[in-house]
């Protein structure tokens, strides 16, 4: 049942308060853009619920994996959630934080045979795997099947490194890359500057819904 | 001469990517190849052959984020 009020208030009147502080003209074509997101971690959970709370209408989650312990240091995700396939724990985060975005959350391992389904109808498409193999393997299948679809991904945010040499870079006219370029994920990763690659993502994705290409 | 990652490099006309590749030690798997701003896809690595003045550029992944 869909209700007709939150926290005592008509549905119109809390999605128009919520959007208030949106930058202006934003909203209405935010909530017509669809984000297909590829990794439910610790970018992709943090990259969904910034877009989440601005508004777009449609996320698509994609991952294969269940909530870990050791997840909880970066990855948004609570300690009641642990054990739970991580697209099912982020779609609940996400409708508490806004019940106006559509979310599918989708349980499936991306491999160069299902991407052209699993990502049909994106208007960006957000990499956020953490396997860099993965990584070279989604880019170089997504130029063949859409190559028209903007691609936001990220190399290189690890350790506790200067914030400042996380940067967005694009690539290739439809191709942005956000991180530092060098740090892996094997001497540690944590919440800070997990967030400011995925804040670089969720931004760039931002950027494009707007129609602003440039970095 | 080509050119990879803006860098010029001698003696690769005539070869493969994947001699390039083999020969920088570069982490295959974790990369994609831009051929003069096309993406080569990877089962084409053994059978594109490099020319005079071509532009690779390699764009490179590293892990962390999921």
């Amino acid at each position: 049942m869909t209700p007709t009020h939150l926290q005592g208030l008509a549905l119109d009147t809390v999605y128009a308060n919520m959007k208030d502080r949106n930058v202006a003209d934003s909203t209405t074509a935010l909530a017509a853009a669809h984000v297909i997101i590829a990794g439910a971690g610790g970018l992709g959970s943090n990259v969904a619920i910034a877009l989440a709370r601005i508004g777009v209408g449609e996320l698509t989650l994609i991952d294969f994996d269940s909530v870990e312990l050791s997840n909880l240091n970066r990855q948004q995700y609570k300690l009641s959630q642990v054990g739970m396939p991580k697209v099912t724990a982020l779609k609940q985060n996400l409708q508490e934080f806004n019940p106006f975005v559509t979310v599918h959350a989708v349980i499936a391992k991306i491999t160069p045979a299902n991407v052209a389904d699993l990502f049909a109808g994106a208007t960006v498409i957000c990499e956020a795997f953490d396997d860099p193999a993965a990584k070279a393997m989604l880019l170089d299948t997504l130029s063949g099947v859409y190559p028209q679809v903007p691609l936001v991904m990220a190399t290189g945010m690890a350790g506790v490194h200067s914030a400042n040499t996380i940067v967005t870079k694009r690539v290739r006219e439809h191709l942005y890359i956000a991180g530092d370029g060098t740090s892996t994920g094997a001497e540690g990763l944590m919440a800070p500057r997990v967030m400011i690659a995925a804040g670089h993502e969720a931004n760039m994705v931002t950027r494009l819904i707007l129609g602003q290409s440039t970095i | 001469m080509i050119s990879v990652n803006g860098e010029s490099v001698a003696n690769q006309a005539g070869q493969t990517i994947l001699a390039l590749l083999t020969q920088r030690h570069a982490p295959i798997d974790n990369l994609v190849v831009e051929l003069n701003g096309q993406i080569i896809h990877r089962p084409a690595f053994a059978t594109t052959t490099l020319h005079t003045d071509d532009r690779v550029e390699l764009i490179s992944f590293v892990g962390g984020g999921r």
